[in-house]
């Protein structure tokens, strides 16, 4: 362990309590420190490093390592952000008995990943307080767990309905109004079961995941190495450079590639790029959620520069297919600069002008102030991240906590506000443009010459570990890559910003009335996917009724077919 | 209030017309714009470098010993640019065209059949500038019939069909009570 490792507060704390874990601790890479532990004591660190230590809970990773050592493993991945640390915690499981305590009783913002990790690799939570199926689908066999290694990428499995999860019961006497399916203001799938005391809202239930690709499954199956950007890209509309960039960066760490300076400049400009326009984008839907239409069409207006910009410099309006294992793929030539910094100006004027007009418009703040109320104890809690954790006076941001591509000398200034409602969540957001915008101008004028691409000489090692978190417009996007042989990652798990997010949800609309519903769930900026299942309440009976897949496919034909 | 709805019509009406007319006037791409690949049988040593970086398996390549058959599932494709990138013979690059959406599926694939012959210049090889896009991935890290080496890794390669229904796991249950 380096010296500079060995003097950090939360290692002092964690020794004081637990003295046999520093013979356990391994550090490869600076920055990340792993710790294999036996199975019983795992919760009981990260329950202590949480709760006491204030650490960010990240994510787990359950791999199934039969093939290599006979048993599962789980990885317990937590962050201390102000020393700039990731901590993993490591245990192998049996592979006829694959259990673990759960943390979530006492770590709340582990509730999803732990069931993600039973309904994928198969290991058990015990304990857990909501032990219900997460990702899989309704009607996905019971007993299978599809990212274990016996089940190739492209198995269908037989349907196998009367597998889905029972539906939260609602409180007495509240009533209970659907939301989604398919989400009707952000055009996309979500299932929000909302429970309802006249019009204040007083719980909430939540099914996702309808739209489950699969796509660490490919990762560890089937691509390799310089494939996954290109499939990491795809994961969202949005931010596809943050989940290629986080997971290059990974890779690159874990097996000490040193990746030129230029190429480093070259991925922060097209992130910070891709975060102007993300923020641009939701400013216009935010707007148009609380139907003010007049936000949407003029931000709109402005953003569509920067996608025409990122299609001359990159050659897609979207996704820049600009990272590989090593480096980037093309240069951002002198015209390129110049084109980049020109779009930024007229953007800067034109966006001040909305935001000097939005910042003293009452309407806007009637609807914003005071509604979706996140305290900064349930923003910690829940593990929320990006400017839903931000605008609750949580002053976390990747790009400052754990640097990666080339922010360690940019002097990142995070935007942070105290208000924690929706109007702080747009603030942070507002501020943040400004701060890309001269962001990209620092990173144009000070990157250096020289070539974009790491020479890589022989295969990469296998078993090695890298973590990297990318600040995506949403929050941290975080990438966890175990190397293997066969020049393709033998664990890939990645985990978006509204995974969190999501979780925090259910807190923030809680005493809200219906009409703010839309707008608190817009607020942290959600990116989810789609379904298969719409219920319906029937108003005479009052009787809850709920189509299979079968049901509506056949009342879609009896309608088309007339 | 009355000062923020001022200072916003003043934006609205500043901005004018935006809206392109396309299509009824073609809207021309950056040069840089990566579009729907063409592709030259006759410069194509069928060496199977684009099919070995495609990520979404658009391309996939044949070998037939005398002759190599690639086909292109242009559905398939992710505009990355990729295979242009690697191939050496340049027998694969892009063009401007991007309006290829189709009522029917096999419209966006083709097929390219070249005939095999030892190259005079190099035997029959192919090199990448970087290592890790040299080495094959073809074999899938699964169980499943033959031997597993000491990787355990199982020398057999998933089918390319995506839509092939395998069950592997458990046959469809016979129905019960009959």
């Amino acid at each position: 362990m380096s010296t500079e490792t060995s003097h950090k507060k939360f290692l002092r704390g964690l020794t004081e309590q637990f003295p046999d874990i520093l013979g356990k601790l391994q550090e490869h890479i600076p920055g990340q420190l792993i710790a294999v532990l036996p199975r019983e004591e795992l919760p009981k660190v990260t329950k202590y490093a949480v709760n006491r230590l204030g650490a960010r809970f990240v994510i787990t990773v359950a791999t199934d390592q039969r093939d290599k050592t006979g048993d599962f493993g789980i990885s317990y991945i937590l962050a201390f952000d102000e020393e700039k640390q990731f901590l993993v915690l490591h245990s192998n499981l049996p592979a006829d008995d694959p259990r673990i305590e759960s943390v979530t009783p006492d770590v709340p913002a582990a509730n999803w990943a732990e069931r993600e990790a039973y309904d994928l690799v198969g290991i058990m939570p015990e304990g857990h307080p909501d032990p219900r199926r997460l990702v899989l689908p309704d009607d996905f066999p019971a007993g299978i767990h599809p990212l274990r290694k016996e089940y190739a990428y492209n198995v269908r499995f037989p349907s196998e309905p009367g597998n889905a999860p029972p539906r939260k019961a609602p409180p007495e006497g509240s009533t209970v109004v659907p939301i989604g399916p398919f989400y009707p203001t952000l055009e996309e799938p979500a299932y929000f079961r909302l429970f309802l005391d006249g019009e204040r809202v007083v719980g909430s239930d939540y099914r996702g995941f309808y739209n489950h690709r699969a796509i660490e499954k490919l990762g560890d199956s089937e691509l390799n190495y310089n494939q996954v950007p290109f499939v990491a890209q795809q994961i969202c509309g949005i931010c596809g450079q943050v989940h290629s960039c986080a997971y290059v960066e990974a890779v690159e760490k874990a097996c000490e590639i040193e990746v030129p300076m230029r190429a480093k400049y070259i991925r922060t400009i097209l992130l910070e790029l891709e975060r102007i326009h993300s923020h641009l984008l939701w400013v216009g839907l935010a707007g148009h959620i609380i139907a003010f239409d007049t936000v949407l069409m003029q931000v709109w207006r402005i953003r569509e520069p920067v996608m025409w910009l990122m299609e001359r410099v990159t050659g897609n309006r979207k996704h820049y297919s600009s990272n590989l294992v090593g480096g980037v793929r093309f240069d951002i030539t002198e015209e390129a600069a110049d084109d980049i910094r020109r779009v930024l100006d007229k953007v800067e004027t034109e966006f001040k002008a909305v935001v000097d007009a939005v910042l003293i418009d009452t309407s806007l703040m009637a609807r914003l102030k005071d509604v979706g109320i996140l305290t900064e104890e349930n923003a910690r809690a829940l593990g929320a991240v990006g400017p839903t954790a931000r605008g609750s006076n949580v002053a976390i941001d990747c790009r400052v906590d754990h640097p990666y591509a080339a922010y360690d000398q940019l002097d990142v200034q995070k935007q942070v506000q105290d208000g924690c409602d929706c109007w702080a969540r747009t603030l942070v957001r507002l501020y943040e443009v400004f701060e890309s915008i001269r962001l990209v101008r620092k990173a144009l004028e000070q990157m250096p010459g020289g070539p974009i691409m790491a020479k890589i000489d022989g295969p990469l090692p296998a078993d090695r570990i890298g973590l990297c978190s990318v600040e995506a417009a949403r929050g941290e996007s975080h990438h966890y890559v175990r190397t293997g042989e066969d020049n393709r990652p033998y664990r890939w798990r990645l985990r978006a910003p509204t995974y969190p997010n999501l979780q925090a949800v259910g807190c923030m609309i809680e005493g809200v009335n219906l009409a703010d519903v839309p707008i608190c769930i817009g607020s942290y900026d959600p990116c989810f996917s789609c379904t298969e299942r719409v219920e319906t309440v029937d108003v005479n009976t009052n009787e809850i009724r709920v189509y299979t897949r079968e049901e509506l496919q056949e009342l879609s034909r009896r309608k088309t077919l007339g | 209030m009355f000062k923020a709805k001022l200072k916003e019509a003043v934006i609205c009406f500043g901005a004018g017309r935006v809206t392109l007319k396309y299509p009824f006037e073609p809207s021309p791409v950056p040069p840089k714009f990566r579009g729907k690949i063409e592709f030259d049988a006759r410069k194509c040593i069928a060496c199977g470098g684009c099919a070995n970086v495609c990520p979404p398996r658009c391309i996939v390549i044949e070998d037939m010993g005398e002759v190599a058959k690639i086909t292109f599932n242009l559905d398939r494709c992710i505009q990355c640019a990729r295979c242009y990138e690697v191939c050496p013979e340049k027998a694969i690059w892009p063009t401007d065209e991007f309006e290829t959406a189709t009522p029917d599926k096999s419209d966006l694939k083709s097929e390219m059949i070249v005939w095999m012959s030892t190259c005079q210049r190099c035997g029959r090889c192919f090199e990448t500038e970087n290592a890790i896009d040299k080495f094959e991935s073809k074999r899938w890290r699964g169980r499943g019939p033959g031997e597993a080496n000491k990787h355990g890794i199982f020398p057999i390669k998933p089918p390319i069909d995506f839509t092939a229904q395998t069950s592997l796991v458990r046959e469809p249950e016979e129905e019960k009570d009959q």
